[in-house]
């Protein structure tokens, strides 16, 4: 299980990172830097990692966070998404529909959609597989500059995080954004200022698929017992029914018996 | 007699012709061209007003369905069909404006095989298709009958309360599932709207809403082809109580307009009276749990749409249906279901799109095509509604008498000739008249190029085309479509790489190495005043309560002087201040000089053709002075022009 370690102390803002990254996925780069000033965040489709102000002079890579229990592999109606054991959410195109509860369902707003085109698909930042396969860094990490990314499994990242942490106590806050938040991130991020202006709540939510799966997975179970109540609701109304109509229909006899008794001779 | 429905006829044919219109144009140029969709607001009028929320308003289906199969109450038995019809058409117009919605349409079936079980869409999608196969199995009988097909009717009815439980679990669980999909959402759903009761509010509210979405079309469809079953006669023709049929309540002293059909449609009305008043209780007592209550006394435009929305959807139809004045009014029970859908359908605007515009910062107002697509599939069910229900027995024992104006579709009845007379004088001249006005006028009015842009709007465009890695700028200032294009890296690495960058970039905005020029020279051919006073003040007044700078000084004073007077010429120079950080410019030494950006033009001229001139006498290249060693003539790229196109109108006016 790979993870990402940005320590934004050391990110200059060179934005290094997108450019490498345009280029690896073979995006529009005349596009992607129109909508560096267009989007909110930096983030579109045809930019996939953006650096992000932080607080004054301080910057921070920000891309897919590949959540260990991503809300987004939960919502997905068809099973597009998948956390691959390797770390990265990997996006199957040949599945999705376009929903875009993804983008809905993602605590971090990350995937963006290919607004521009008329067979959409969803677009977001993949951890470069092709080089992880060739035991490569993704390009983003493999093109920064200050060393402000580092890349190797996610106990070593943790390692090394809390390692910097130790080293200077006095330049970092002592917590890692992405080791609990949301169930954990495998993109990791250790900084001198508090990073809840990038979206990390603080106390540590849970993992968003634990709000919504236990509810989900009971849902058959549900209505197959709301199908029995309503059967035997069905059974006693029935039976209520025919209990009245026949005691009716006795009570109607009984007057017969007690108003008209020996009434033969009249019909 | 009168055609009734005439009007609303037309009405309904101009809006399902506007969006066909709106759903061809969305199909030819796509999501993002057409929709005010963005990557901020992924789930807009479609999914939310058409899916949730019409989804919920078509819950009669199921709730008619257990009063009258479960319960076997005996009065609500000519509710059944329309309801049902009401549910089939409801879903079903859902799910085509659904289908616009997604961005591969042709790839609607895919639930069906690829399957996430963990997923609330997943589990939705099969539920609602499902649902809707039990609708049309419950309505077949209609269709049946006319087809004489005997065998198959008694079939059908024979299954009929298994099909009805059938779908009653499948409603108790989708209608519950909508509300769960924003469950995922606890960080950026508006406290308000956000609690893990979401599916119990909106089943149960989409349970009293649909019932009364019964009662408003039986009363509508009353006032339109048989005012007295509804309605009474008028107090004029109205018979002595000894003659009146409604049952033994009424008493020679209620004076109530009533017909025989308004008693079944008023105790409906009460009992999804019933329902909303428990929604209002639910919802108060989930304020109260969940911490809502805060946020509601904060007094934010969201507490009053909050409250708004709560008092049409249940308090307003609970108190109507309170009243017995009212509640004996077909005009006062059609008043309170009336409301009780427009709450509903607000509620749910609330929840998908109105509950995170605090966390997107922005405001989404969907499109031109996006209305016309959402209440064009609405307004076709409706059309369909009324030719279903004047051709088979939906809302009586047999289909409304007066036919003869009654729209297009009776083109199956009567003798050809007859047909052709009548649909050249009424429905299908007026239709005709529609269509010709309505699909040229919505066509303009929609066509693309279009899109919304969400970022705001800026009146200072950046050079047109930079690549990201920076190693070319096509810069065409006035966007006149002749540019030059300035091979950026090449002089980077000619002049000494990063040390060279302050040979170009006079930077002023401190950490800021990517500034375009033209954030501070904002006009092609005329000086700008970046000056921004407001903000000097501020920091200023800042800095002296912070007992930094002059503390004795007021702020006004700090720049200019004690003179008294407030104008350029009093105030300091900018240089005095701004020592260190501001690249300090031969030629301009007055601060009132420094507070204006030359033009553009000016401003990559002084760039550009000082250093060419000192360039062409070191390196004896003469033709590094001309004009055309950067004026190429050039045009353009234009980047991914379907985006640029539509992006707030790139490309007009001067830089």
């Amino acid at each position: 299980m790979y993870a990402l370690l940005v320590d934004v102390t050391k990110c200059t803002a060179c934005e290094q990172c997108v450019a490498a990254c345009v280029r690896e996925h073979g995006l529009d780069r005349w596009q992607a830097e129109h909508d560096r000033a267009t989007t909110r965040d930096g983030l579109s489709s045809h930019r996939l990692v953006s650096i992000q102000d932080v607080d004054d002079g301080r910057f921070a890579r920000k891309s897919c966070m590949h959540c260990l229990e991503p809300s987004c592999v939960s919502a997905c109606l068809v099973g597009g998404l998948t956390k691959s054991a390797d770390g990265p959410v990997l996006y199957d195109r040949d599945k999705c529909i376009g929903c875009r509860y993804c983008m809905l369902a993602c605590p971090f707003q990350v995937p963006r959609y290919e607004w521009d085109k008329t067979q959409p698909f969803m677009v977001k930042c993949d951890f470069c597989p092709d080089r992880l396969a060739r035991s490569e860094p993704p390009a983003c990490v493999a093109a920064c500059p200050q060393g402000a990314l580092s890349f190797g499994t996610r106990e070593k990242m943790l390692g090394e995080a809390r390692a910097r942490i130790a080293r200077s106590p006095r330049r970092y806050v002592d917590h890692i954004w992405g080791e609990k938040e949301f169930g954990g991130t495998s993109v990791l991020y250790i900084a001198d200022v508090d990073l809840a202006s990038l979206g990390w709540p603080s106390p540590e939510p849970p993992p968003i698929p634990s709000l919504t799966e236990d509810l989900v997975h009971k849902t058959p179970f549900i209505g197959f017992g709301v199908g029995l109540g309503l059967i035997a609701l069905n059974w006693i109304v029935k039976r209520r029914n025919l209990l009245n109509s026949e005691r009716q229909k006795l009570a109607e006899q009984d007057r017969e018996e007690i108003w008209r008794p020996g009434d033969e001779e009249y019909d | 007699m009168t055609d009734r429905t005439r009007v609303t006829k037309d009405i309904l044919w101009a809006l399902a012709l506007a969006g066909l219109v709106a759903a061809i144009l969305r199909l030819w140029f796509g999501l993002g061209a057409t929709t005010a969709l963005s990557d901020a607001v992924p789930w807009g009028l479609w999914k939310i007003l058409n899916m949730v929320g019409g989804v919920a308003l078509s819950t009669s289906g199921f709730t008619v369905g257990f009063l009258v199969y479960v319960l076997r109450i005996e009065r609500f038995k000519p509710f059944m069909k329309p309801a049902i019809l009401i549910a089939f058409l409801g879903y079903g117009c859902s799910c085509l404006a659904l289908l616009f919605d997604i961005g591969l349409p042709h790839r609607f079936w895919h639930p069906i095989v690829m399957w996430n079980i963990n997923s609330f869409l997943f589990e939705v999608f099969w539920c609602v298709m499902l649902y809707f196969t039990v609708t049309a199995i419950e309505l077949a009988p209609l269709f049946l009958e006319k087809l004489k097909a005997a065998k198959a009717v008694r079939f059908l009815h024979r299954i009929a309360v298994g099909v009805v439980i059938i779908g009653i679990s499948l409603s108790s669980l989708h209608h519950s599932s909508l509300g769960s999909l924003f469950l995922v959402t606890p960080q950026r759903l508006h406290p308000l709207w956000y609690t893990p009761w979401l599916p119990l509010l909106f089943i149960v509210s989409a349970m009293g809403a649909g019932l009364m979405v019964v009662v408003l079309i039986r009363i509508l469809w009353a006032r339109w082809y048989d005012p007295t079953s509804v309605f009474g006669l008028p107090a004029a023709r109205r018979p002595s109580v000894t003659a009146v049929s409604n049952g033994g309540s009424v008493s020679p002293y209620d004076r109530g307009p009533e017909g025989p059909q308004f008693p079944a449609i008023r105790s409906m009305a009460s009992i999804a009276g019933s329902i909303l008043a428990v929604y209002a209780g639910l919802k108060l007592l989930d304020l109260l749990l969940y911490g809502g209550w805060t946020s509601l006394m904060a007094g934010t435009w969201e507490s009053w749409l909050f409250l708004g929305e709560l008092a049409l959807t249940a308090l307003i139809p609970a108190v109507l249906m309170a009243i017995p004045r009212v509640r004996r009014s077909p005009a006062g029970v059609a008043i309170a279901a009336g409301s009780a859908a427009l709450g509903l359908a607000m509620n749910r605007l609330s929840v998908g799109i109105f509950g995170y515009f605090h966390d997107i910062g922005a405001i989404y107002f969907p499109s031109l095509v996006e209305w016309a697509v959402a209440l064009g599939v609405v307004a076709a069910a409706g059309l369909v509604l009324f030719w279903v229900g004047e051709h088979f027995p939906v809302f009586g024992e047999r289909p409304p008498v007066s036919r003869s104006t009654a729209g297009l579709f009776q083109l199956s009845y009567g003798s050809l000739r007859q047909l052709w007379k009548t649909a050249l004088t009424n429905s299908l001249h007026r239709v005709t008249y529609v269509a010709v006005f309505i699909i040229p006028v919505a066509f303009i009015l929609m066509y693309p190029p279009y899109r919304a842009d969400s970022s705001p709007a800026d009146p200072i465009r950046p050079a047109r085309g930079v690549d990201i890695e920076r190693t070319v700028l096509e810069i065409d200032g006035d966007h006149g479509g002749v540019m030059t294009r300035f091979a950026h890296a090449e002089h980077q690495q000619r002049l000494g790489d990063s040390a060279s960058c302050v040979f170009c970039h006079h930077v002023c905005l401190p950490g800021d190495k990517s500034t375009p020029c033209s954030r501070c020279h904002r006009r092609m051919n005329q000086a700008t005043c970046i000056f921004e006073h407001d903000f000097h003040t501020r920091a200023v007044a800042e800095k002296e309560e912070l007992g930094g700078i002059h503390p004795e000084n007021h702020s006004c004073m700090h720049c200019h002087g004690e003179s008294g007077l407030e104008s350029p010429t009093t105030a300091r120079s900018c240089l005095d201040c701004h020592k260190e950080d501001m690249y300090p410019m031969q030629a301009a030494s007055q601060a009132e000089d420094l507070m204006h950006a030359i033009s553009f033009r000016e401003a990559m001229h002084r760039t550009c053709v000082a250093c060419h001139e000192r360039s062409m006498l070191v390196f004896n290249r003469p033709d590094l002075s001309e004009c055309r060693t950067c004026h190429q003539s050039l045009q353009p790229r234009q980047p991914q022009e379907s985006t640029m196109a539509h992006r707030g109108g790139e490309g007009l006016g001067p830089m």
